[in-house]
């Protein structure tokens, strides 16, 4: 075996690494789209099920049918040049095996499932293991990238890369938009929608968001209160401390009392301000339909004569 | 489901941030409460490394490298606080977690504030950001430009601008609620809807904040470097854009997605439930996590 070393980039290491790289794109994208999916699997198991069961199908007919054995090659041939890196590479070939298991695991497992288990704890347990395995591809693409994705092309040699190259697969499919439509319809379309929707799916009913609404009023309505509180005590310490002799002092007193007082009666009349608004609101917004009903009934009793 | 931690989070920054924001506060007021908040931010990793050189003209601003070993790629990150103000700390734990996840360095600009520099001095800083990172040689393919709310504003205007001057693109940009529209036309959409869910943002002072930024030039408004989402994108590189279903700023993020997709610019937006107002910087919240997680993952996409 040949020991001389490239000076520079070979060109076919060179492409073989800008494909690697290229192939994280794809990776990367479909995580992001597991990561959406996963979180909306017990509110839309149905949709959200086909889009994650492609995704999956996609990761294991390509990225460990092909994408990972390329990166085996090539972590062999490092280890054979560098065997400082021993320990980290066979680490990382191990995720790779370990990676397909749990990938195949997910398939089946969201496959094999009912709806009704999906929407219920069998799905929030499948959703945390989509998380965990999320955060080990993420972390596993960071390790490559620093450990060995620099370092390939400064060790290996124009014969190394030869046998590397040798033998190569496909493309990775998610660059031709016609072959995501046809293998993988779901993941396609979702792929394709430029806008995500992250955590709530179903749309809140307009009387519990009614309430809401007045909760965060009277929320603001206290956060206001305390924060003038305590601006009206800082400004009594101030107008204390800059008192100087009886006479200052008891006219600091008279001010700060008054003020204080006049701070008193905003605390009782603004939140009943507020319970006397938000009452007539709801009682209004609970009303509307009765009356809308009872006006379209009278419109119709007049429209039949 | 929203995270303990983010409701506690939303409801300390409705009784805070927002009041201080609804109030007639002077600027030096609001700076100091804002400082006073920060102590309750971490500070940056011991594995990020943080070096000042080579600076810039007009303001401070700071390198971050992860020990882990850097790739290419670098992040320049503006940050956000309504052109007038902002949270140091906390900005600077956000760019040093992106820069974790994607193996990066950062670049972090505190660009001049109004209203002692209103605009152009704080595009001018971010401008000279943009063009040193060429000048050093870094490779426009590797870099991605960030932004958080008034930041996200500053770099689609960088963007908008690098164009103007025919310099190189970056590879993408990620715009964090970027506060896009400073006409005053919101009479409708989710800056009225959104009023009272918005945990940390208030209107109330929008008028006084666009007085403040433009100085003398208020009829500059209407101009697609300080209201990007009158721009023309083409030309632009892809833009992913991340904000909260409850934000008075959601609208801004889909106007500048839309007329972008029209100039034929890719730009993705992600919605997220019940967020509040810069949740990526939330560092205690497994939603920040997430979302980083998520940026990490376009940056990969776009400098593989």
């Amino acid at each position: 075996m040949s020991t001389t070393q490239s000076s520079k980039p070979s060109n076919p290491g060179h492409a073989f690494m800008r494909a690697l790289r290229q192939d994280h794109v794809g990776l990367s994208r479909v995580m992001r789209e597991i990561d959406t999916q996963a979180h909306r699997l017990t509110e839309d198991p149905e949709g959200a099920r086909a889009i994650l069961v492609d995704a999956f199908r996609y990761l294991l007919r390509y990225h460990h049918a092909y994408h990972h054995p390329r990166e085996d090659r090539l972590f062999a041939h490092i280890r054979a040049r560098d065997d400082e890196l021993e320990q980290t590479l066979q680490k990382l070939s191990h995720e790779h095996e370990s990676g397909e298991q749990e990938t195949e695991r997910l398939a089946d497992d969201l496959t094999h499932a009912s709806s009704e288990d999906l929407a219920g704890e069998y799905g929030a347990a499948l959703v945390n293991r989509i998380n965990d395995y999320l955060r080990h591809t993420r972390t596993h693409m960071r390790h490559e990238e620093t450990v060995f994705y620099s370092r390939a092309e400064r060790v290996l040699t124009d014969e190394d890369w030869l046998a590397i190259t040798a033998d190569d697969g496909p493309d990775d499919p998610i660059t031709d938009i016609r072959t995501m439509r046809a293998s993988y319809p779901a993941l396609a379309r979702s792929l394709d929608d430029p806008t995500s929707h992250l955590g709530l799916n179903r749309p809140e009913r307009s009387s519990s968001n009614e309430l809401r609404l007045q909760v965060l009023a009277l929320t603001d309505l206290y956060g206001g209160l305390m924060y003038e509180a305590i601006d009206l005590t800082r400004t009594n310490f101030r107008r204390l401390k800059s008192a100087r002799g009886p006479v200052s002092l008891v006219r600091a007193a008279g001010t700060i009392y008054a003020d204080n007082l006049r701070f008193a009666g905003q605390c009782v009349t603004r939140p009943s301000r507020w319970a006397v608004n938000t009452g007539a609101g709801l009682i209004v917004g609970w009303l509307k339909p009765y009356m809308n009903d009872q006006q379209d009934r009278t419109g119709e009793q007049f429209g039949g004569e | 489901m929203v995270s303990w931690q983010t409701r506690t989070a939303k409801l300390l920054s409705r009784l805070t941030i927002r009041q201080s924001l609804k109030r007639e506060l002077s600027i030096a007021d609001m700076r100091e409460r804002i400082r006073s908040m920060e102590r309750f931010f971490p500070s940056v990793p011991d594995d990020i490394h943080i070096e000042n050189e080579p600076g810039l003209s007009h303001c401070d601003a700071e390198w971050l490298t992860p020990s882990s070993g850097p790739t290419e790629r670098v992040i320049l990150h503006l940050p956000g606080g309504a052109f007038m103000t902002r949270f140091v700390r906390a900005e600077r734990l956000l760019l040093a977690r992106m820069c974790r996840a994607t193996n990066a360095r950062g670049r972090l600009v505190f660009y001049r504030l109004a209203p002692e520099n209103p605009y152009p001095a704080g595009l001018d800083d971010c401008m000279e950001a943009y063009q040193q990172i060429l000048d050093l040689g870094i490779p426009p393919e590797h870099l991605i430009i960030s932004g958080v709310s008034a930041g996200g504003c500053l770099a689609l205007s960088v963007l908008l601008k690098a164009r103007d001057l025919d310099l190189p693109m970056p590879a993408g940009a990620i715009l964090m609620s970027p506060a896009a529209d400073m006409t005053d036309e919101s009479t409708d959409g989710s800056r009225v809807a959104n009023a009272a869910r918005d945990a940390v943002l208030s209107l109330e002072r929008g008028d006084e904040i666009r007085r403040l930024y433009l100085g003398e030039h208020v009829e500059l408004a209407n101009h697609p470097y300080i209201s990007p989402v009158l721009a023309d994108y083409t030309g632009l590189p892809p833009l992913f854009f991340q904000v909260s279903g409850s934000e008075i700023l959601l609208d801004d993020s889909h106007r500048c997605a839309e007329r972008a997709r029209a100039c034929g610019v890719p730009a993705e937006v992600e919605v997220w439930d019940r967020m509040p107002h810069g949740w990526q910087a939330l560092s205690f919240a497994p939603e920040s996590g997430r979302a980083i997680a998520r940026l990490a993952d376009f940056i990969r996409e776009r400098c593989p």
